[in-house]
């Protein structure tokens, strides 16, 4: 097949494919500026070496990870791991199979096109399409550039946006981005089947293993059994044999954030299951029927928005245990009569904890793009059996329904066990923090060797107990719940394009 | 199809008489034109004369004498030889349904002919219908679903072929009018 | 005579290409009628209308003497599930569920209890010859056996009219035969009126009647030559 020929196959598909191009050029866009913001902090300028302290720091800008030299790799290698998933969604569109374009697969397969030749047009229309988004990305920066070009009363800039990232720069993204977003879309073509009379979707039938749902439930009671169990083992006097049960609960609780993540088929399969046993509408029956035949449909992307779950519910144990310590300094302080604090510092840790956060959130957002593509992409390989139901008089509601069933089922016990899981891992190493003790001495050096001596002044104790961050954690469950129910949404939109009559016409 | 061959192989079942060959004749295929009594026995005599089959005995039981044949060795080999002969498919047509439709759109011009085929037309979707009663019907035997299934391929048959001289029919007629 | 459903001047275009221009058609109680002709005639779109699946553009559809066409998509839905059955050629069953669930599913729908719509579908199955089917995937089974299990579940509420497209139309001749002389029985037996939609002629000889049509219109030859020809 000639270049020109692939160009003009990958376009073929015009007006019919819009929301899949859309979907391609945003996700490429996002890459885009998510790479070029990386090349622009390559572009600040070195002034000398790193260890030379402050001397090597760019002191026009605001931002210590911009100033200083040797945070800028950090900042780098965060931005670039950011646009990996991104990518992989602009790839992963490349499932969002519309019924226009199995078709027209197919049909290139009934021409005499080589299942490979078939693979590569797929992959080029996702080219053309992140292409299309690579340069609108560029656009986007480049606008960006001047918007937040701004400083602050002090003269400092925001961001880097006094350089230009290398005119090489430029075109690597502009070749990259469309380059690995249609081999990604290869790759993740390898379960579908264009065969010349349609397209199919190879499932995993297998019913998933046991064991990653034991580690589940296991982590998420372990540490309320252990906890108690070392306080116990601790009064009988026994200080290693607590460290120990503290370890064993940490490490179950570190083999449950690997259940959670492996386990999304099981979870799957067990809300199927206990949807189809115990639901009563035939919404349930569907909806559990069919997480029992295809438990792994959007497993890996479940997997991935559970693991941001896991990740943000630490960062909001974290945040919470500072918080605390902050809290307990400050009285001990208050306490012992001194006046440093944290101060400013509280700020560092806070802000680091609240930018954990934002990456979490953008996290959950990739993710839960990803699980629309996949309930997207098993909603239009069932299109005929939705078309024939609802022509049977089955209501759109009822499908609706079952959809709804099908994703959230598995997800609220999931984000649950996610939550509960991260928060363990942070309290496993502590619920309660210390601060003060230690002291001082105003007396001589031998006024000062009896430590009982009225010349030592004792800073008090203050130990504080860790609160579990509910609220926090309620409004993370919460924004992923109601990111779930938008891909719900999404899936109802599908699903009325998947109904229409003329799916009973063609084959 | 040849009325010798046919009896033939009813006496490979056994000796019988030439009654009892008339009746396994209408029972076994059903739908068949039914064989009349005068050409069994004509062709039993030619059978007798060709050595394919004997006299087998005489009976007299309260009515006219009646003479049982058996197949002869030679009367079997033949039964096997036409057995394991091929049919040749369809060589000449002979049909008058065929003979009819032609000699109609040659005489009687298009109309003509094509009024004749819509007539002939519903005659064979009736005919189709019945038959397919039969085998709708709960009461019906193998033999008579089979039998039913024969004569429906055929009318299918007859009604595609039809159907299809009718549009080409149609073509031709709109080429010499344009 | 007393129609059960009525088409009447029914008009239907897919944007600017018609599909139906203008059809009179009636059906009886217990009546069974073909509706037949060459592809692309618009017999499935009058199947399609006259089961309320879509709307016409002009005409109007009488069920019972209501014209179905004023009703609302979910009245509609609920008369489909209800009086009506559909049949397709293939791909009806819903591969995830059993056959028996499959068949229960309408009545699931209409509110019975699971018990209850379980006994009555694989009563059903059992009708239709695949009884021992019941608790086995579509995917697990024949063809033959899958449309069994559709007729079964195009039947269970038992309907007032069976609308059926190319219903063997998947299948092999002899399985076609059986499924079709199953769907007649039980049609008599009940006094369900079928609408059989198909463009074999040895197929529509298992209905009462004829319709056939060329290019969206009504065809009295039935020989594809349409009125003015």
């Amino acid at each position: 097949m000639r270049p020109s020929t692939l160009a003009r196959l990958a376009v073929a598909g015009g007006r019919t494919d819009v929301l899949r191009m859309a979907f391609t050029a945003v996700s490429s866009a996002l890459a885009a500026v998510v790479l070029l913001s990386a090349a622009a902090v390559v572009a600040v300028p070195e002034l000398g070496d790193p260890d030379e302290g402050s001397n090597a720091w760019n002191q026009q800008y605001g931002s210590q990870l911009i100033t200083d030299p040797g945070l800028r790799p950090g900042v780098v290698a965060t931005l670039l791991l950011l646009a990996v998933p991104v990518l992989f969604l602009a790839g992963q569109s490349i499932r969002f199979g519309s019924p226009a374009r199995d078709r027209r697969l197919a049909a290139m397969r009934l021409a005499g096109a080589t299942p490979g030749q078939a693979v590569l047009v797929a992959a080029g229309e996702t080219a053309a399409a992140a292409l299309l988004g690579s340069v609108l990305g560029t656009g986007a920066f480049l606008v960006l550039r001047l918007l937040l070009d701004v400083r602050s009363e002090f003269g400092l800039l925001l961001l880097p946006t006094d350089v230009l990232p290398s005119p090489l720069a430029f075109a690597l993204v502009l070749l990259l981005v469309p380059l690995l977003a249609g081999l990604i879309g290869a790759f993740l073509l390898r379960r579908v089947i264009i065969t010349p009379l349609g397209v199919v979707r190879r499932t995993r039938s297998k019913p998933p293993r046991l064991w990653p749902g034991v580690l589940i439930i296991i982590g998420v009671f372990a540490p309320f059994v252990i906890r108690p169990l070392g306080r116990l083992v601790v009064r009988a006097g026994n200080r290693i044999g607590a460290d120990l049960s503290v370890a064993a609960g940490f490490a179950l609780v570190l083999l449950a954030v690997v259940g959670v993540i492996v386990g999304t088929g099981w979870l799957s399969y067990t809300a199927g299951r206990l949807l189809h046993r115990f639901g009563r509408r035939p919404a349930t029956l569907l909806a559990g029927r069919q997480l029992m035949a295809d438990p792994w449909n959007g497993s890996r992307t479940l997997s991935a928005l559970l693991a941001a779950l896991v990740v943000g519910a630490g960062v909001l144990g974290y945040r919470a245990y500072m918080i605390t310590q902050f809290a307990a300094t400050d009285e001990a302080n208050r306490l012992g009569g001194g006046n440093a604090g944290f101060g400013g510092t509280t700020d560092f840790y806070l802000n680091s904890a609240a930018l954990a956060g934002l990456a979490v959130v953008a996290g959950l957002i990739v993710a839960a793009a990803g699980i629309m593509v996949a309930l997207g992409e098993g909603i239009v390989s069932r299109r005929r059996t939705y078309a024939a139901l609802v022509a049977a008089g089955v209501p759109r509601r009822v499908l609706g329904e079952s959809i709804a069933w099908q994703t959230l089922a598995p997800v609220v016990p999931a984000i649950l066990a996610a939550l509960t899981v991260g928060l363990s891992l942070l309290r496993g190493t502590g619920t309660e923090v210390t601060a003060g003790g230690g002291g001082s001495c105003a007396g001589t050096e031998a006024q000062c060797a009896d430590p009982n001596s009225p010349y030592w002044q004792m800073d008090p104790v203050v130990t504080m107990q860790v609160p579990v961050p509910f609220g926090d954690l309620l409004a993370l469950g919460g924004a992923a719940f109601v990111l779930m129910t938008l891909v719900v949404g999404v899936g109802l939109f599908f699903l009325r394009r998947s109904t229409d009559l003329d799916e009973l016409r063609t084959v | 199809m040849s009325t010798s061959h046919v009896l033939l192989g009813l006496l490979s079942a056994g000796p019988q008489h030439g009654y009892e060959l008339k009746r396994a004749h209408d029972e076994r295929l059903p739908r068949a034109k039914p064989l009349a009594y005068g050409q069994v026995y004509a062709t039993l005599g030619r059978l007798e004369r060709d050595g394919l089959v004997e006299q087998s005995g005489q009976d007299q039981e309260g009515g006219p004498e009646r003479t049982s044949y058996a197949l002869t060795d030679a009367g079997r080999d033949k039964l096997a030889e036409w057995l394991a002969a091929v049919e040749p498919p369809a060589q000449y047509v002979a049909s008058d349904l065929f003979a009819k439709v032609i000699v109609s759109l040659l005489a009687s011009g298009a109309s003509a002919a094509t009024d004749y085929l819509i007539a002939q037309r519903a005659a064979h979707t009736t005919r189709l219908r019945e038959l397919t009663a039969v085998k709708t019907s709960g009461d019906s035997s193998a033999g008579d679903v089979v039998a039913a299934d024969y004569a429906i391929a055929h009318l299918d048959a007859d009604l595609t072929w039809l159907q299809t001289t009718l549009l080409r029919v149609a073509d031709l007629h709109r080429e010499v009018n344009a | 005579m007393n129609a059960l459903l009525t088409g009447t001047g029914l008009h239907r275009s897919y944007g600017p290409t018609p599909a139906l221009r203008g059809i009179d058609i009636e059906i009886g109680e217990g009546e069974i009628v073909a509706v037949t002709g060459p592809s692309g005639c618009g017999k499935s779109t009058l199947l399609h209308c006259l089961a309320g699946i879509l709307k016409v553009d002009a005409g109007e559809v009488r069920f019972r003497d209501q014209d179905i066409g004023l009703w609302s998509e979910s009245a509609r839905s609920r008369l489909r599930r209800t009086e009506f059955g559909v049949l397709f050629q293939f791909g009806q069953l819903v591969p995830e569920l059993t056959a028996a669930e499959n068949v229960a599913l309408p009545l699931l729908l209409a509110g019975s209890g699971r018990r209850e719509a379980r006994k009555s579908a694989t009563l059903w199955l059992g009708r239709f010859g695949v009884g021992d089917l019941a608790d086995q995937l579509p995917g697990r089974m024949s063809g033959g056996e899958q449309q069994r299990c559709a007729v079964a579940r195009a039947l269970v509420t038992e309907p007032k009219v069976l609308f059926a497209d190319e219903p063997t139309g998947a299948l092999d001749v002899l399985t076609g035969e059986q499924v079709l002389t199953e769907i007649v029985h039980v049609a008599r037996e009940q006094g369900t009126s079928v609408v059989l939609v198909t463009h074999e002629p040895k197929i529509a000889a298992y209905a009462d009647r004829e319709i056939a049509l060329r290019d969206g219109v009504l065809d009295p030859t039935g020989l594809g030559l349409g009125i003015g020809s």
